[in-house]
């Protein structure tokens, strides 16, 4: 149930960029709004800029777990 | 008795010719092996064998062998036959050898997959989509084989944004189907959004991990997407076939987990601020025609002065942001500006900055077509005074 509290993906990201960008087209909120909305929409470009220059990819390794200690695979005991 | 009796080296010299005058072409014998032994030499020795007999075989380590031999191993062996004359015994000088278990492995193959088919393991609408833009990236594979190498540099190439999240695991021989299925679990609580699993090419027996079981429920169970990426395209293992998504090697693979490059997001973020910013800019450009139609210069100053405020606030998180809204600003204000000029051309009072002078009475411009009147009180007015003068005369032309 706990979902760790993450910064949004840049799925998410990219996607509220889109959105702000349909929202300012169609131009029917106040001006204030609409300038909010630029403001959010700059920052979120530029985040996404930052993130994705990212310049190697990274690798984590996990380790082999024993299959004895791992509780996480319940549901494969079905069968 | 008339024979006379012939030397062992010449019956064994006989034997030989024997044996090799009817086996000239080569053999072709299927047994299993027993006795195997791997000389220091790189000479492999061992016995081929069914229920009815044994026969001694070579395989000098000059002839190619692309597996390992053990005990009990069925295999189908091409040699010549050759006779040891020191010991007295012949035995199979192996040019060829292959595991026998290809015709049952293809049957147990053929087998399974029917079985999981009917139960639907198989099956298009369990299959999962795979995520737009995955940026956790598990794969299961060996740490050491060409299958990662691929991989990683396939994402390197077009998505360096992204982690690879590594369980390594062995991909052939003992205990490589367990392995590779406890790695699928393991990286289901890992925060991967999709998983890879496979390894390059190989022979049928160097797949086979990818047809056991194990790694078949731990495919099929997978909470997350799983790519099977096994060996070449011309490969296909019971893996492909369950996995959501079957790719024909690890690099494509690497390609369907990354199908935005980095480059493409990159223009399309860059064609998205433009977008903002054309919009931005009309609607400051609507609200400038508004302020033009229905204010006067003053009130109009006065919103420019408003939306400048607001602007600053802008200015301070996004210079390219900025410099659309402060260019349309100041466009804003040139064309108030430009009008307010105008405006002061056409006032009354503009001639006097020329050196000119007003004639006023009762505090009104006299009309030029006014007629004066003789003793009327009126009002010259230029640039730096005031005077009041009395009509004494007129003169019309």
């Amino acid at each position: 149930m706990a979902k760790k509290q993450e910064q949004p993906s840049i799925e998410d990201r990219l996607r509220r960029l889109e959105e702000i960008t349909r929202q300012l087209e169609m131009g029917d909120k106040p001006l204030a709004d609409q300038l909010a909305m630029f403001e959010e929409g700059m920052k979120l470009a530029q985040e996404c800029r930052d993130y994705l220059s990212a310049a190697e990819v990274r690798i984590e390794k996990i380790s082999a777990s024993a299959s004895s200690q791992s509780n996480t695979s319940s549901e494969s005991d079905e069968s | 008795m008339s024979e006379t009796a012939i030397s062992v080296g010449q019956l064994t010299r006989r034997i030989q010719s024997v044996l090799e005058d009817e086996f000239q072409r080569g053999v072709f014998v299927e047994g299993e092996i027993s006795n195997f032994k791997l000389h220091s030499s790189g000479h492999r020795y061992f016995t081929l064998k069914d229920d009815e007999a044994a026969i001694a075989a070579v395989m000098w380590k000059t002839r190619p062998l692309d597996f390992l031999p053990a005990d009990g191993m069925r295999v189908q062996v091409f040699g010549r036959l050759t006779v040891y004359a020191p010991r007295g015994n012949y035995q199979i000088d192996v040019i060829k050898m292959r595991p026998a278990g290809l015709g049952d492995l293809q049957r147990i193959l053929e087998e399974r997959k029917r079985d999981l088919a009917a139960k639907g393991y198989f099956d298009w609408q369990r299959k999962k989509p795979l995520p737009p833009l995955p940026t956790r990236i598990g794969v299961v594979t060996s740490a050491t084989g060409a299958a990662l190498q691929d991989i990683l540099r396939t994402v390197s190439s077009r998505f360096p944004a992204a982690t690879i999240v590594l369980r390594a695991a062995s991909v052939q021989g003992q205990g490589a189907a367990a392995d590779v299925a406890q790695g699928i679990i393991d990286l289901q609580s890992a925060n991967v959004q999709v998983i890879i699993v496979g390894r390059g090419g190989g022979s049928i027996e160097d797949l086979w991990a990818f047809n056991e079981m194990p790694v078949i429920e731990a495919i099929y169970r997978s909470g997350i997407p799983v790519i099977s990426a096994v060996g070449h395209e011309t490969d296909e293992t019971l893996s492909d076939l369950v996995a959501d998504v079957r790719a024909a090697t690890p690099t494509h693979a690497a390609v369907l987990v990354t199908p935005y490059a980095v480059d493409d997001l990159l223009r399309g973020i860059e064609s998205t601020c433009e977008r903002m910013e054309t919009t931005l800019r009309l609607t400051i450009d609507g609200f400038r025609d508004m302020a033009e139609s229905f204010l006067d210069g003053r009130a109009a100053r006065r919103l420019d002065e408003r939306v400048k405020m607001r602007v600053q606030r802008v200015d301070d998180v996004q210079t390219r942001g900025e410099r659309a809204i402060t260019t349309t600003l100041h466009r804003l204000r040139d064309r108030i500006e430009h009008r307010m000029t105008v405006l002061r051309t056409l006032h009354p009072y503009r001639p006097l900055e020329q050196g000119y002078a007003v004639l006023e009475s009762a505090g009104k411009i006299v009309a030029a077509d006014r007629q004066l009147i003789v003793g009327e009180s009126v009002t010259i007015r230029r640039r730096a005074d005031i005077t009041t003068a009395t009509i004494t005369a007129t003169h019309n032309e």
